[in-house]
């Protein structure tokens, strides 16, 4: 990343740097128990509470953890009872000016830390460039959570484990809900074939292979091993044989592989949620009994369609009230990124209420919600959803790496190693052989067939992570004596998956050559072609009367545009067809790059400019320089202006999303899109009239006037479409694209004199004030003083001399 | 679908045809039977008002164009053969084969769908996608509530990001370039078509 290129630089200072920076962040969390010890002696009747007031979040129940001292000193108020009583004059202490009380804020300040830890270590890393660049930050992190983990073990205190509700309830939600919402819709449905077999079929293969060869193993091996039954073994497979989507994202978003394989891989880690569920509770039901009939695997086929499918509906359901929510939210703007996450998270809680698949809701919420939000929403609430997403998701990772590898310094381990490590080496087989027999029979159905080398990758970016180990602590000790021996080979899969795989891919995937993602942005070109080409195959399908993929993509697109677009978009936007609503947000995106760059205070002052903005008269000032012209032209302009002000002011009114607030960062794009539009357009008019005989009113500043609000005489009917006429901007460097042509011409006219004595005049052509190269002059209202702005109040309220022409009318006849 | 499969004897020119574009017997078995149940008439020949009669069709935004990319100038019917060559360039691309010097360029080649992608857009067949063309393929996608004005920037818009040697239009190797990162191959291919 660019922290990291901008480091390489000075490479040995910084880990310098860093060093004590890293001892600090250990050096807190070593303070972590002594806090906690020190808390516990200062007030004891604060410390008799009940223990259940402090929830235990982070700690687990493990005995000989952090929360069995409460426990304890409990048990030592009882020698004291007289002390809590009030108004005892004998003990009296003196008032204590300052005191600390650990134990009040114990929860949260823990969960702080700890947080804090994750972040800084994630500073960290990119501090120190060369150490990133080879090792994967999932594999650094790991390793953190075991150096912090030995350290909270070698002071004495037991280290906290990764609890299996706080990782599903609180860690893992935040990643999945960034990967669903920002989910590339298109490659993701164009391969959804291809994903669900991988998920489904590979994953199912998966279990029943490794717990079939697992048991064999078992009654092979007979030291200790032989009391584990098929179904635990099942059980044990079907926990370790589900990808998982956090370890695949932390690897797979620093090596940018190719869209294609990035989402077979990662759609996978996230469908197989679904199976891993059925099995999970299947085999954990059945695993004390040694038969299984017939009824319970029908039972577990209907399961696996009732989960993955109410799991899918439920998200359906919420993302659809998000999106209608989202519609009435144009008078509070501020909250709206919440409804997004709320609804998220409550289709992800009510899922796993009713033991359906919690990922797939939230990923189907995020799915459908979209589109109808981002249409509803302003910019900002749609920056920010992208940022929280990004920040919680971010954190949220590393949290749970650093906790894998702190619970694996604290978890109890049994180490056997013939179970182990033929785990190890079934897992890798069994990956290798169900990617590559599931591959043989998808290309026999795909147009664009996956290479070996494609499997290789999709075969190899098979990571295990936290999901399998959270699952594997959820197990209990009564039926699975063996948890510890299953937890401790979860663990040392997940890590040599992580680590070997993990580090390894990067050098393999440019070793192998693998096509690497494409950063460019998409362009409308593309936009405009691939919807022709859509409606083109569509086209040919019903032509050879097939009913596929095209057929029932437009017919969904279609109905949506009928129906659905019309109750969850809010006003005018409902009919917004996509494109224009692309074509929208790219200029948007451009004009706020545009003025990021500070393309906007970059007017260079020897060129004088002819421009106008979106006249607000109450919010925004406007800057601009007009020609000298002549009286009665003077008027013509002024009328001009003002017609088609309203009409602008109705126009843009129709295309704003949100008309009460005027919020000046959105005015401000609009003005943007408006100058180069006329930038764009200006140009335009000058290739047609530089070849138009000359008109009679030659002079160059009436040939830049007639230009400049052109657009009458461009479009003589007088639809309600016009944008505001005098809006050209010639010698703005901000629209490349547009003008040279136009700056050749004004360069090569004689740069008129400044005459600010002509205040009066109203319309005055002047040299603009370089402004300096911070103020962008959209963005500073209130400077209403300004004399340009006086005179355009003036030019504006003045009603003119002579009575309104009709509008439509052009500004200079044509021919006079 | 037709209600019987012809056989392979009744097709006439069935080996050319196959040499031609390249399907196999049972793709031009398939669209032989397809041929036959939209020419309702038993005519032989297709005409514009038997593929109009497809319903979907009529709802397509380019569905006169891409009726029209199966006749021949001028002409007002088609027999199977251009019908089933029109087809042709939606094959699937088959991975592997090297482009043996000497053949002709197969129908379904990358070059040949972009050239038929180009001739939708390219009504007047000037090799060039001016203006008006554009904005004529954006009406009809976009539909009625836009405004002419804002098709206009679009339209401009479009061929200036794709216009590089300033001719105000898109020529063939122009609009190419601008698909490159399309993956046509995959988007001009119908899986069934083999």
């Amino acid at each position: 990343s660019h922290l990291k290129a901008g480091i390489a630089g000075s490479r040995g200072a910084p880990s310098l740097r860093a060093l004590p920076f890293l001892f600090l962040v250990a050096a807190l969390l070593g303070m972590l128990p002594l806090l906690h010890s020190h808390g516990l002696q200062s007030d004891p009747v604060m410390a008799s509470e009940p223990p259940h007031h402090y929830p235990a979040v982070i700690s687990g129940n493990e005995p000989g953890d952090i929360t069995a001292a409460p426990l304890g000193v409990s048990q030592e108020i009882s020698p004291l009872p007289n002390h809590s009583s009030p108004g005892h004059a004998k003990n009296r202490k003196a008032f204590p000016v300052l005191g600390i009380d650990y134990t009040h804020v114990r929860i949260p300040f823990e969960i702080s830390l700890w947080i804090l830890l994750a972040c800084l270590m994630k500073l960290g890393f990119h501090v120190i460039p060369s150490v990133s660049s080879i090792v994967p930050e999932s594999c650094l992190l790991i390793v953190v959570g075991l150096l912090v983990g030995g350290l909270i073990k070698g002071v004495g205190e037991s280290p906290p484990i990764l609890r299996s509700d706080i990782f599903f309830l609180f860690l893992l939600p935040p990643i999945i809900l960034d990967a669903g919402y920002f989910l590339p819709l298109r490659q993701f449905t164009e391969n959804l074939g291809t994903i669900l077999i991988f998920a489904v079929v590979g994953t199912l293969w998966n279990a029943f292979f490794l717990g079939g060869l697992m048991y064999a193993v078992c009654q092979i091996s007979g030291t200790g091993l032989n009391d584990i039954g098929l179904l635990a073994n099942l059980l044990f497979g079907s926990i370790i044989s589900a990808v998982d989507p956090v370890a695949v994202l932390a690897v797979f978003e620093e090596i940018h592989i190719n869209e294609l394989l990035h989402i077979l891989v990662f759609g996978e880690s996230l469908l197989n949620d679904a199976v891993t569920v059925v099995l999970y509770h299947l085999f954990e039901e059945f695993a004390n009994f040694e038969q299984v009939t017939v009824t319970d695997i029908i039972l577990g086929f209907l399961s696996f369609f009732v989960v993955s499918l109410g799991g899918v509906f439920v998200g359906v359901i919420y993302g659809v009230i998000a999106a209608f929510t989202s519609r009435f939210t144009s008078h509070i703007r501020v909250i709206e990124p919440l409804f997004v996450f709320l609804y998220s998270y409550m289709a992800y809680l009510s899922a796993e209420l009713f033991h359906l698949s919690g990922i797939m809701a939230l990923i189907a919420s995020g799915v459908v919600m979209r589109p109808y939000v981002e249409a509803n929403i302003s910019h900002k609430s749609h920056t920010t959803i992208k940022y929280f997403l990004k920040m919680w998701s971010s954190v949220s990772e590393t949290l749970i790496f650093i906790f894998l590898g702190v619970s694996t310094v604290a978890g109890r381990h049994y180490w056997n190693w013939t179970f182990i490590i033929s785990t190890l080496i079934f897992c890798l087989i069994a990956r290798v052989l169900g990617v590559l027999g599931l591959t043989w029979f998808i290309n026999k159905f795909r147009i664009v067939k996956l290479t070996p080398k494609d499997q290789f990758i999709i075969a190899y970016g098979g990571l295990r992570g936290a999901i399998a180990f959270s699952l594997g602590y959820l197990l209990d000790y009564e039926h699975f004596g063996m948890r510890d021996m299953f937890l401790t080979a979860i663990i040392t899969v997940i890590f040599f998956t992580v680590f070997v795989q993990g580090m390894t891919i990067r050098p393999l995937v440019d070793l192998l050559a693998v096509k690497k993602k494409q950063e460019t942005k998409r362009s409308i070109n593309e936009e405009i072609h691939t919807q022709f080409l859509d409606h083109l195959l569509t086209g040919i399908e019903d032509i050879c009367g097939h009913y596929g993929h095209h057929h029932w993509k437009d017919k969904l697109n279609r109905f949506n545009k009928k129906y659905v677009k019309k109750c969850l978009i809010a006003g005018e936007r409902s009919k917004e067809p996509q494109l224009i609503a692309f074509y929208h947000k790219m200029e948007m995106k451009q004009a706020i790059e545009l003025v990021e760059s500070g393309g906007l205070g970059k007017i260079p002052s020897a060129i004088s400019t002819v421009s106008m903005q979106n006249i607000n008269p109450k919010a925004l000032p406007v800057k601009r320089i007009l020609p000298a012209l002549s009286k009665d032209k003077e008027e013509e302009i002024r009328k001009i202006l003002r017609n088609n002000l309203q009409k602008t002011r109705q126009r843009l009114r129709s295309y704003n999303r949100h008309t009460l607030v005027a919020d000046p960062y959105e005015e401000a794009w609009n003005q943007m899109l408006l100058r180069r539009q006329k930038a764009r357009q200006l140009e335009q008019k000058i290739n047609n009239y530089l070849t138009v005989p000359a008109h009679k009113l030659d002079s160059p500043t009436m040939s830049r006037a007639r230009i400049g609000s052109d657009p009458l005489a461009y479009e003589p009917k007088s639809d309600s479409g016009n944008l505001p006429i005098i809006t050209v901007d010639p010698a703005s460097p901000q629209s490349p694209e547009s003008v040279d042509l136009v700056n050749e011409e004004l360069k090569g006219t004689s740069c008129l004199p400044p005459s600010p004595e002509e205040d009066e005049e109203g319309l005055v052509m002047r040299v603009k004030d370089p402004s300096s190269p911070g103020t962008d002059d959209v963005f500073t209202p209130g400077a209403g003083d300004s004399p340009s702005n006086q005179r355009i109040m003036r030019c504006l309220s003045d009603p003119g001399p002579q009575p309104e022409p009709e509008e439509g009318e052009p500004f200079i006849p044509k021919g006079k | 679908m037709g209600c019987q499969s012809s056989h392979p004897s009744a097709i006439p020119e069935l080996d050319e045809i196959m040499l031609e574009t390249g399907f196999s017997q049972a793709s031009v078995v398939r669209l032989y039977d397809r041929f036959q149940a939209l020419d309702k008439e038993q005519k032989g020949y297709l005409s514009k008002y038997d593929l109009q009669g497809i319903g979907e069709l009529a709802v397509n935004p380019l569905g006169d164009r891409i009726i029209n990319a199966f006749f021949k100038e001028g002409e007002d019917l088609t027999d199977f053969r251009s019908f089933i060559r029109v087809l042709a360039h939606f094959r699937p691309v088959e991975e592997g084969k090297s482009n043996e010097t000497g053949r002709p360029e197969p129908m379904n080649s990358r070059l040949r769908k972009l050239q038929f992608a180009f001739q939708l857009y390219d009504q007047d067949s000037d090799g060039k996608i001016s203006r008006d063309e554009m904005l004529q393929v954006l009406r009809l996608m976009v539909g009625i509530q836009v405004t002419d004005e804002q098709l206009v920037c679009i339209a401009e818009r479009t061929i200036q990001e794709a216009d590089q040697d300033g001719d105000g239009a898109i020529s063939f190797e122009e609009f190419a370039t601008s698909v490159e990162k399309l993956n046509v191959e995959q988007r001009m291919s119908l899986r069934l078509l083999k």
